[in-house]
């Protein structure tokens, strides 16, 4: 996590969820992508988290639950950008993308085409995460249901057996499943 | 201790967080029925439940109190009631648990009945 705090008042803060597989690679190449040969960075990341409190005290607007459903930027100015309009301002902040980041402000009577494929790109990519294993993510969207019992079918040929999950309303967490600690808080005698 | 801050679509939180050391004040050693929902935010079957808990939660909140636990912050207290995943309820009537359910589904009607049904028995 990058914490300089001259740099927090004044660069973007791209929040991701650090449960997920596929949100942190794209995290690290974020990382990796913001870093100028300067050694300055023209981003800076933050894990979500577990603390609500803490997440307000970056903006007061930030909600931890929706900081979960989808990806937030944190501007400078105050302003939070969501969705495929985050990831188009990630693209301009980051050095290697900015020369095509301009052609998603490119408007069309009001529309804006290459922010729309964006806009999808970044749902779709939000969806099929889900096939990825990542159980921070939410149960797969309708239309990605077929491909995720394809996905599990397939982990099920080649031996991976999946956790027998109580609920279909259930997250299970392996590093929970066996007790590691005595009980802490129990009723006094 | 509750924060009183705006949460879920901007209304009041109606749920409780509960650390390992308030823990027995707050519910062990509490008096009536309480429920508490261990969690985390990162899960995405606790988004799902948090806005049908917070309005259960209100319906409730003269009779019954709400709490949550955080397993990630609170991992030992997680442990020692064998919380395999989230959300999981767990009921205490005067600090005895007298329910549990893992992973209630979504629905205001499920929910109220998993909170409220433990107390009626």
């Amino acid at each position: 996590m990058n914490t300089n705090p001259t740099q927090t008042r004044t660069l973007p803060i791209l929040l991701f969820n650090d449960e997920c597989g596929v949100c942190r690679h794209i995290a690290n190449w974020v990382r990796k992508s913001a870093q100028s040969d300067s050694g300055g960075v023209s981003l800076l990341e933050q894990p979500i988290g577990d603390d609500p409190k803490a997440l307000r005290a970056l903006n007061p607007k930030l909600d931890i639950w929706e900081a979960y459903a989808t990806i937030h930027l944190l501007m400078p100015d105050g302003s939070m950008k969501l969705g495929g309009e985050a990831v188009a301002e990630v693209f301009r902040d980051l050095p290697n993308t900015k020369w095509f980041a301009g052609s998603f402000a490119f408007s069309i009577f009001g529309f804006r085409p290459f922010q729309a494929m964006l806009n999808l790109g970044y749902l779709i990519l939000s969806d099929v995460r889900p096939l990825f294993g990542c159980e921070s993510c939410g149960p797969p969207s309708p239309w990605v249901k077929p491909f995720a019992h394809v996905v599990k079918w397939a982990g099920t040929l080649f031996g991976s057996s999946p956790h027998p999950s109580p609920s279909p309303h259930f997250t299970l967490r392996p590093a929970m499943t066996r007790p590691t600690q005595p009980a802490v808080a129990k009723r006094p005698a | 201790m509750n924060d009183n801050s705006d949460n879920f679509e901007g209304s009041t939180d109606k749920i409780q967080d509960v650390t390992t050391d308030a823990f027995n004040a707050q519910v062990l050693n509490a008096q009536g029925p309480i429920a508490v929902e261990f969690m985390s935010y990162g899960c995405s079957h606790c988004r799902e439940i948090e806005p049908v808990l917070q309005q259960v939660a209100a319906r409730v909140e003269s009779t019954e109190k709400i709490c949550r636990v955080n397993i990630a912050v609170e991992p030992d207290l997680a442990s020692s009631y064998e919380i395999q995943g989230t959300p999981t309820l767990i009921m205490f009537l005067n600090g005895k648990q007298v329910g549990r359910i893992d992973g209630p589904s979504p629905t205001l009607s499920s929910v109220m009945t998993a909170v409220t049904q433990p107390f009626q028995t």
